[in-house]
């Protein structure tokens, strides 16, 4: 082999290797990204079943049912909307009623959303009421606080 | 007093960063003035960063900072590492490690004294940035304006011996990073001979090995601690760890070829900015609030535009510098089809290639954001089915590219390895019958053995095998890739060969994992210095004498009105036997238990890889 045609070699195996890449990457960005919603998004459009999807929105006061230790359902609003969502596993410690939170998985063929995955805000600012009203009448509160 | 002692010393530390600056153009130094600036500098930072700590320490809560983020009643380490459990104090420690950096090059010897005085001079100019940053954002020494008795704690997540340990390392290999950033502009000013290349790789070595071991040590942390079983979730602050950590490896190979005398100048110092860069750019992802994760401070708008603008500059200072000051041509490159160089090259491209894919996995959402106005998430999937699919031919070469040579075409003994991996590849291939098949599994094992074995092959058959420090630098390549092997092997297994199980559980019943018997003896609650723990006490293996016990449960943070999972792991050297203890109803208790196969061997590889690290900067 000559000089030239190793080096030849060489940078076509390199335009190889980045045309693979790039090929991977555009597919995987259409089969792999999940959309994020919110409950009145989802009941202005139209969501395949089966489609895995976020929801984002907090848990509705009142909705949680504790079916078995490990089988639990509630509703997730924005205030305009609620969806129903079952869920099978362990909840995060942070998940309670009120709270936000993110919910991945898909609607089932009977408009139940079955999720897979339950996240929970881990915040910094988490703060007992007492002292976030103290804060707030000084003026010291942040508007980043929730 | 130690608010008023550590603002002002930050200030001076600014103050004198300043005046080295504007009094460079003005008037000469002497060396000795010089680094005494330099010094003093780096001092009075880290008197700032520990009167910080000290009022900690002694919960002083008339500082804010303090207030917000601690409790009087906390376990002194967790008051000790809670000085950078916030953002204030996190920068405060990313500024304290800079001048750290700063300090110990000033104490370099054997170095032209003008390069040295221009790297420092690039470091101060960081120095300065930084600080504003922290003064007009991020002041973690404001004064509380009422009178409190107590604060209001630590986030209960961080109170772990994990983050005494996890940011300090992480932000060594971050900021170190800036060293040798300012090394390779320094470099490219004086453009002189190569002398910056060997300084360049020593401080780039050290600053891989400390990512590494951050990164390492925020996976093992979140693995324990977050009870999801995993180690790994490609979440955006994983991912922007990964990046300078991906590009510092190619760094370190590229400096490689300084041995071949055929460095590739503008590429290295390419690769300097861009890791820098990324360092920095991680930051401002994170702490801007842009990208949500479990490691998302408060997010504050004012701080990530500040942010931004720093990402800016030293960037655009970086890449204007890499443009306008070409470095003197070097002899060309030694090209051919299977040698060292060719070796190293394909290696940089796969690298950065990589890197791109993960930052374009991290940055997608914001893209589709702006531009479609819907909100997506990219997940571990896309990340699993592009990163490693571009990696496999680097882990394919790598096992063999140590041994390669600088100029000719031939590899010694290539008939060896062609007999070693066809071995191995009905070797995997008949394991791979016997469990389940699976494509990922039988990939990631082959390829892990593969590297282990041809890198022990080509060890026993390169050198002689002597007992000296030199031996042990001459095979500490190999080494390095037989750590990487055995990590592929642990992450294999463990993500591939993962068990789950599920029980509902009354107390006293006996349950069957992996053939073992295991007993749920009792649920039990005892109250600890500042949190309640509730703990599901189980007996693994009841059948032999010796039983293990494992214990998982929660623990409630009453100051926070928080809950914490505590998973409860039996560490053997062939698996993880892993328990979460989930919720109850009626007394029946849902455990989850998961069969970790081999997960101790990814730290092995981890600390195999590190210690490669600092043996090769040993080696001139």
């Amino acid at each position: 082999m000559s000089l030239r045609f190793q080096r030849l070699l060489l940078i076509f195996l390199t335009l190889v290797i980045i045309l693979s890449a790039v090929l991977l990457i555009l597919y995987n960005t259409r089969e792999h990204v999940s959309y994020f919603y919110t409950p009145s998004e989802i009941k202005k459009s139209d969501i395949l079943a089966n489609k895995i999807i976020r929801i984002g929105g907090f848990v509705e006061n009142n909705s949680f049912n504790k079916i078995s230790s490990s089988k639990f359902n509630f509703r997730i609003t924005d205030e305009k909307a609620s969806i129903f969502v079952t869920f099978n596993g362990i909840l995060p410690d942070l998940f309670r009623e009120g709270q936000g939170t993110v919910i991945e998985g898909a609607f089932g063929n009977n408009n139940v959303f079955n999720a897979t995955n339950v996240f929970a805000k881990h915040d910094e600012n988490y703060m007992p009421a007492s002292i976030k009203d103290g804060l707030k009448d000084t003026g010291y509160w942040k508007k980043n606080y929730k | 007093m130690s608010s008023l002692v550590g603002f002002s010393s930050l200030v001076l530390a600014i103050g004198i960063n300043f005046y080295l600056l504007l009094s460079r153009y003005i008037f000469k130094f002497q060396k000795q003035r010089f680094n005494f600036s330099i010094r003093l500098s780096s001092l009075l930072t880290l008197l700032s960063f520990f009167s910080l700590m000290y009022a900690y320490v002694v919960s002083d809560f008339s500082n804010y900072n303090v207030f917000q983020n601690s409790h009087s009643n906390k376990p002194l380490i967790y008051k000790i590492s809670g000085t950078w459990g916030n953002h204030e104090g996190s920068m405060l420690l990313w500024l304290s490690i800079l001048s750290i950096f700063s300090l110990f090059f000033s104490f370099t010897k054997n170095i032209d004294v003008n390069f040295q005085k221009l790297t420092l001079i690039i470091q101060a100019s960081l120095h300065i940035l930084f600080g504003l940053f922290i003064i007009f954002t991020s002041n973690p020494f404001l004064v509380n304006s009422i009178l409190v008795e107590e604060g209001l704690g630590l986030n209960p997540i961080l109170q772990d011996p994990g983050l005494a340990v996890h940011p300090p390392i992480l932000y060594a290999g971050y900021v170190g990073y800036s060293i040798v950033f300012s090394i390779a502009i320094a470099g490219l000013f004086q453009n002189s001979d190569n002398e910056w290349l060997y300084v360049a790789k020593k401080w780039s070595l050290i600053s891989w090995t400390f990512l590494t071991g951050g990164i390492a040590l925020g996976s093992y942390w979140a693995y324990y601690e977050l009870g999801w079983g995993g180690w790994w979730f490609w979440d955006p602050v994983e991912n922007i760890s990964l990046m300078p950590w991906i590009a510092g490896l190619a760094l370190v190979h590229s400096l490689m070829m300084v041995r071949g005398e055929q460095a590739i100048k503008k590429w290295i110092v390419f690769l300097s900015i861009l890791c820098f860069s990324l360092s920095v750019f991680g930051t401002f992802l994170v702490r801007s609030g842009i990208l949500t994760s479990v490691h998302s401070f408060a997010a504050d708008a004012s701080r990530g535009i500040f942010i931004l603008l720093i990402f800016f500059i030293i960037t655009g200072f970086g890449f204007l510098v890499f443009l306008l000051k070409e470095p003197k041509k070097s002899n060309s490159l030694n090209f051919l089809f299977i040698n060292k160089v060719s070796a190293i090259v394909i290696n940089n491209i796969l690298m950065i290639i990589a890197t791109l894919t993960i930052l374009l996995g991290t940055i997608y959402p914001i893209i589709i954001e702006v531009l479609y106005n819907k909100r997506i998430s990219v997940g571990g999937p896309y990340f699993n089915s592009t990163v490693i699919p571009i990696m496999i031919p680097g882990f394919l070469l790598m096992s063999i590219a140590p041994i390669l040579s600088w100029q000719t075409n031939k590899i010694k003994g290539s008939k060896k390895y062609v007999f070693v991996f066809i071995f191995l590849s009905m070797l995997v291939l008949i394991q791979s019958y016997f469990l389940d098949f699976n494509t990922w599994g039988f990939i990631g094992l082959l390829l892990g053995f593969w590297i282990i074995l041809a890198s022990t092959v080509a060890i026993l058959s390169s050198y002689k095998i002597r007992p000296t420090i030199n031996f042990i630098q001459i095979i500490n390549p190999h080494i390095a890739h037989i750590g990487v092997g055995i990590a592929i092997v642990g992450i294999t297994c463990s993500s591939v060969f993962q068990n789950e199980l599920n029980f509902n559980v009354n107390e006293g019943d006996e349950f069957n994992v992996n053939g073992k018997k295991v007993i749920f003896e009792k649920i039990e609650t005892t109250n600890e210095i500042n949190f309640q723990a509730l703990r599901g006490k189980f007996l693994y293996d009841i059948e032999k004498n010796k039983s293990k016990r494992i214990e998982a449960g929660k623990n409630y943070y009453p100051v926070s009105k928080m809950i914490t999972s505590e998973a409860g792991i039996l560490h053997q050297w062939n698996r993880d036997i892993y328990f979460i203890l989930g919720d109850q109803k009626n007394n029946e208790w849902f455990v989850k238990v998961l069969i970790n196969p081999f997960v101790s061997f990814i730290w092995l590889g981890v600390v195999i890889m590190m210690y490669s690290g600092l043996i090769a900067v040993t080696r001139k």
